[in-house]
């Protein structure tokens, strides 16, 4: 029972962390219409200078600065904040797919960075040995994950809490203007690159914040954490979950790596032996199944966009495609 | 709850049938170990299949510890999410102690300080070569619970630097894959070069799946080397070294292990590879290697020729014997520290399948030690869990390759220890 309650513990910190993910992707495509093709890129850069700057000294590359923690991952944010800013200012001018395939390019130029420089994160091996925030006082066992899990989702809760204020504040319906027309927002005296920068820089940071959570539970990163994959698993949480709304992207996170891991599983436990071998692509053709049944018959995910037209005292709620 | 009866059951049957000589020791138990391995890759399938081969006749020898054995096996998907995620499921709900795998050391490294450390259970990779185990094992954060069959890159990169030596060569260029292996080759023989006195004119990384290598071997070219060394795959080789030789670069070649393959000679061809020299990890010179060979074509009709079958196959073998040693109801922990009886240079010799370990349970339980001959090598491991290996030099031949010289285990830790 013990290890039940274990696993759940760590598949849950696991889906939280993806989930806080997902939130920062939401209000880049779900609230303004970004689409970030490299969302990898941001978490990578969350994960790789947390565990740079907070990890233990390492011979050969970077690191070994022991800052306090939260210090640390702060910094984690920080660095994926002033990587969006600076890709920010170079594409944001594209849109749609032009955006897509530049943002694409820039996670793979950043993985094939961290593959090379060697100086600078451990080249393919990796940044390893990260010491665990905490782990002299709660041991390495069940509490501890107990503990990290209950900070990752209070984390979310935060992170979901603050984008819900931001949603329903004027900045929100300016985002959701900027997507819809973008010249009828210019048209009214506002500013579209520099809303589209902001929501980009601030979407990009919770995605930092979410890949330094992931490095710090791992105590790992290499090359290896920042293929494509995980753009796309992201991508499909929030699809699936319904995009435009932060509580469809975090169901979502729950729900694709409840299924990328129970499906595993399952597979794993009541395949007849002689398929056992082959539930790895049968698992992958199981997702894509239900990824692509998805876009067929509930493109606007599980829980979709909520309009909501905001008048003191008075909520009146539109269906998708009225506004 | 039916259909796990039914799966149990059909498992139970198989492995009844299975059981030959061990049929005196049949129990009604099971013990559960997992195995995290990359099945929905095509070489990983193999791997996890080997794997599953020497479980299967280690319970032919009546199983381990006093119980059968089943080995719960999940993909990785080469992603370290998934592959973390399934070790720590192996561990709370299936309860193993051991876990195998996994084969990409960027899925291996995360399993091991987030699920297998923590758990206290043992985790015996075939397959992942990085130093950076060795970096984490010295600053004495495994507890011990880490192993690998995958002889270490060190051996290899200390072979080639002897080679180079042999020969006589003055300067010397390097190729290497870019990932975790190549990248620690590169290194490792750029100082193992240094130690012997050989220049390294120029160390060049060769990316995956380019068009061509011009600027690369140019580069490499430069510094006019004697000879060159490569640490690459068939593919990326191939290209790479037809370019060299059509730019007029020397026949003077090193190559690694990884490069022992009819696809590379043919396509390069054998009338330019008559001056390359390669090195490897060799099989033992004894009849248990020989005896793996000729289980595994019983049972897979194909010479077990592939990325880390051989390593597979001790892993599983190793980690299982480790687990008779340990007696029943044993901790990661008790597992992984009775591995040295297993391994012990002084221990009784025994051999790689099912006879082998029916004669290691009787030495075993008289409180005996066993020295496993594996199919690649006398297996010991160093404080670190790394495995090193015997040697062997060879070149390309008509029927394949010849083995030039064969270098014992004892020659090979000398001479590493030499370079030092």
């Amino acid at each position: 029972m013990i290890g039940v309650i274990s696993y759940l513990v760590f598949f849950a910190t696991t889906a939280s962390i993806l989930a806080i993910a997902v939130l920062g992707l939401n209000l880049q495509w779900g609230n303004t219409g970004l689409f970030n093709g490299g969302v990898v890129a941001f978490f990578g850069a969350g994960a790789y200078a947390t565990l740079i700057l907070g990890g233990a000294a390492q011979a050969g590359h970077l690191g070994g600065y022991g800052i306090f923690y939260p210090l640390a991952l702060l910094g984690g944010m920080v660095a994926a904040g002033l990587m969006a800013w600076i890709v920010g200012l170079l594409t944001l001018r594209l849109r749609h797919d032009y955006l897509a395939i530049a943002t694409f390019g820039v996670a793979v130029a950043f993985e094939n960075l961290m593959r090379n420089a060697e100086w600078l994160a451990g080249g393919a091996k990796g940044v390893r040995g990260f010491e665990r925030p905490l782990r002299t006082a709660l041991g390495d066992g069940f509490i501890y994950n107990l503990v990290f899990f209950v900070v990752v989702l209070l984390i979310l809760i935060l992170t979901y809490l603050f984008l819900q204020r931001l949603v329903v504040s004027p900045f929100g319906r300016l985002l959701r203007a900027i997507r819809e027309d973008e010249e009828a927002a210019q048209s009214l005296g506002k500013n579209p690159a520099r809303i589209r920068l902001i929501a980009f820089i601030t979407g990009s940071v919770i995605l930092g914040l979410a890949g330094g959570l992931y490095g710090t539970f791992y105590a790992f990163v290499s090359p290896q954490d920042v293929l494509p994959t995980l753009t796309f698993q992201i991508w499909a949480m929030l699809i699936v979950g319904g995009a435009g709304n932060n509580r469809g992207a975090i169901f979502g996170a729950f729900l694709i790596w409840g299924a990328w891991t129970a499906s595993g599983w399952a597979l794993s436990r009541f395949a007849p032996v002689e398929v056992q071998l082959y539930t790895g692509s049968v698992q992958f053709i199981l997702i894509g199944s239900v990824i692509v049944g998805m876009l067929m018959w509930r493109p606007q995910g599980f829980l979709p966009e909520r309009l909501v037209v905001s008048h003191k005292g008075k909520t009146k709620r539109k269906q998708h495609g009225e506004y | 709850m039916s259909i796990i009866r039914v799966s149990r059951a059909s498992i139970g049957l198989a492995l009844g049938l299975s059981a030959v000589s061990g049929a005196a020791y049949a129990q009604d138990c099971t013990t559960k170990i997992g195995a995290v391995l990359p099945t929905s890759v095509d070489w990983g399938r193999p791997i996890a299949e080997t794997a599953q081969f020497a479980v299967d006749q280690v319970n032919a020898a009546g199983g381990a510890a006093g119980c059968q054995i089943e080995m719960v096996l999940r993909d990785t998907q080469v992603d370290p999410k998934v592959g973390v995620d399934a070790a720590k499921a192996l561990v709370d709900l299936e309860g193993v102690k051991v876990l195998l795998g996994a084969v990409s050391s960027g899925v291996s490294m995360p399993i091991l300080t987030s699920v297998t450390v923590p758990s206290g259970v043992m985790q015996m990779s075939c397959c992942s070569s990085s130093t950076a185990f060795t970096g984490l094992s010295e600053e004495g954060k495994t507890n011990g619970l880490w192993y690998r069959t995958f002889a270490t890159t060190g051996v290899q990169s200390a072979v080639g630097a002897k080679v180079a030596a042999d020969k006589g060569y003055k300067s010397i260029a390097i190729l290497y894959k870019n990932d975790d292996w190549g990248q620690d080759m590169a290194r490792l023989i750029a100082a193992d070069f240094a130690a012997v006195g050989v220049e390294v004119t120029a160390s060049v990384a060769i990316n995956d799946a380019q068009p061509n290598y011009r600027a690369e071997v140019t580069d490499a070219l430069s510094g006019q080397p004697e000879a060159l060394y490569l640490a690459l795959y068939p593919a990326e080789g191939t290209a790479a070294v037809r370019e060299w030789l059509s730019l007029g670069g020397t026949q003077n070649m090193i190559l690694a292990n990884s490069l022992k393959s009819d696809e590379f000679r043919d396509n390069v061809g054998l009338q330019y590879l008559g001056s390359a020299l390669g090195t490897d990890t060799a099989s033992p010179r004894s009849e248990s290697a020989d005896a793996f060979r000729a289980a595994y074509q019983e049972r897979f009709e194909a010479e077990p020729n592939g990325p880390g079958l051989a390593n597979s196959y001790d892993a599983a073998m190793l980690a299982l014997l480790a687990m008779e040693a340990a007696g029943k109801d044993a901790s990661g922990a008790d597992v992984a520290a009775a591995m040295s009886r297993v391994t012990d240079p002084a221990g009784t010799p025994v051999s790689a399948d099912t006879a082998g370990f029916v004669a290691a349970k009787e030495v075993l339980a008289g409180g005996g030690t066993v020295m496993f001959q594996g199919a690649t090598g006398d297996v010991r491991f160093d404080e670190n869990g790394d495995v090193s290996a015997p040697a062997v030099i060879w070149s390309f031949s008509e029927s394949g390759t010849e083995e030039i010289e064969y270098i014992p285990l004892s020659d090979v830790d000398a001479f590493i220890a030499s370079l030092k």
